[in-house]
């Protein structure tokens, strides 16, 4: 009976610390790999990032204000290779794009005024294999002060 | 001849006086309990396939807005920090935390070191309070001691600091206290900005209190992804109590854009007006956002 309840609880914890610690893994990564690539703007402390595996797909709402010079960026970990990733208005209209076969390092531009897109970024699925691999995907924004 | 004591002898006394600013350390009344599994990492929570973030501007974001709307550097409307002490709770702790990282940020964006070494030290207590301790070390501030005439350096330390911080604490699934971080930061840079404006009005300073809709409807949405967390009951009732005010509230931010280009340089425009609110409006934010700030800070 206490085995019954003392196994789910055990693997609940496990799954806990195994995300926690794969969230931070990839904030590491962000730190110490892509907010050099912001440079010369300065990054705007906000982390968005996850592991992802291939065929995943996330999405994070950006606000950009006017007047402001802003470098937007997706950073991804090496095992993941490149993937596609793009900024939309509130329309849907593609404002930028960058996808896997040609990758476009970063997107500079000037906010004229403040305004509000999705960043969607998706990791393509590569050639089939039994391994999955999870890797940190990072959006990172850098502004210019 | 007297004899100047080395620079390695004088830091280790500023950082210690630096920490008495601040008073001295009591266990919290409460804790924040471990939160279960509907409150892991935002990415975490929304399935597998598709993950969504919401992106809350930080305290140094907003600071730096603020100074390019013209906005005067005024120290008297920061939380004291003699108040340190005064936060046994570690919901009151970890909102304070957020609510002096707003105003180490604000002093600092604003060149004003003195006040960010204090807000900092009040910021460490606080960490310490909330066993953040591994993230917000003798080092980090011995670090700030020492870049304390490098506003650039300084202020990396202090971003590193808190990503350390925040680390800390989704590696111990305490997630809601990052969340009460965020909030209070958020309601202290509002704050800051509608106290600013009171005494020193403009359009842009105007346009930017009214363009934090945005970010509110964004900070709302992630204290929900917390599911039915007891800790964060009250921040999201005072949230969205200011939501209802900024319900008219013209913010801008929609529609579609534009893109041109400018010397080389893409320009993205939006075909929405910029936002705008009414004084009364103003007035209602800048009440309300001062009467909740009032109550995490007391």
């Amino acid at each position: 009976m206490l085995r019954q309840a003392l196994v789910p609880a055990l693997l609940a914890a496990g799954l806990l610390l195994t995300a926690g610690a794969a969230q931070a893994q990839c904030k590491s990564f962000a730190k110490n790999k892509c907010v050099p690539g912001l440079a010369p703007y300065k990054f705007n402390e906000t982390f968005n990032g996850a592991q992802l595996a291939p065929g995943d797909e996330a999405e994070v709402a950006l606000t950009f204000y006017s007047g402001q010079e802003y470098r937007v960026m997706v950073c991804v970990h090496q095992i993941l290779g490149e993937v596609n990733w793009k900024l939309v208005d509130q329309n849907n209209r593609i404002v930028f794009e960058s996808m896997a076969d040609e990758p476009k390092p970063h997107f500079d531009f000037k906010a004229a005024s403040t305004t509000q897109m999705r960043l969607v970024v998706w990791v393509p699925n590569r050639a089939k294999s039994d391994m999955t691999h999870l890797g940190c995907v990072a959006i990172m924004v850098g502004f210019k002060e | 001849m007297l004899n100047m004591p080395h620079p390695r002898t004088i830091l280790p006394i500023a950082v210690a006086l630096l920490l008495a600013a601040c008073g001295g350390g009591e266990q919290p009344q409460d804790t924040l309990q471990a939160p279960n599994a509907d409150s892991l990492a935002q990415s975490e929570r929304v399935g597998r396939t598709k993950k969504i973030f919401y992106s809350i501007p930080s305290p140094m974001e907003t600071a730096a807005l603020l100074k390019k709307a013209g906005a005067a550097y005024n120290g008297k409307i920061l939380n004291d920090v003699k108040n340190v002490d005064k936060y046994t709770a570690a919901s009151k702790q970890a909102l304070n935390l957020g609510v002096y990282g707003a105003d180490l940020s604000y002093a600092n964006v604003f060149s004003h070191t003195q006040e960010t070494m204090f807000y900092t030290s009040c910021a460490r207590r606080l960490a310490d309070k909330l066993g953040v301790t591994s993230a917000f070390n003798d080092s980090t501030m011995q670090l700030m001691e020492e870049n304390q005439n490098d506003r650039e350096k300084l202020m990396d330390v202090i971003s590193e600091t808190y990503w350390d911080m925040d680390r800390y604490l989704k590696v111990n699934d305490r997630e809601n206290i990052s969340a009460l971080m965020i909030a209070g930061g958020w309601v202290e840079g509002l704050y800051i900005a509608t106290q600013v404006a009171g005494s020193s009005p403009s359009a842009e300073l105007k346009q930017r209190i009214a363009e934090q809709k945005l970010s509110l409807t964004d900070l709302n949405a992630l204290l929900a992804t917390y599911g039915e967390d007891e800790t964060l009951t009250g921040v999201r009732a005072d949230l969205e109590a200011l939501a209802a005010l900024y319900a008219d509230v013209q913010a801008g931010g929609g529609g579609a854009t534009t893109t041109t280009q400018e010397n080389g340089v893409t320009v993205i425009g939006s075909e929405s007006g910029p936002a705008t609110l009414t004084d009364a409006q103003l007035k209602a934010i800048t009440e309300k956002a001062a009467a909740i700030r009032n109550t995490y800070i007391n």
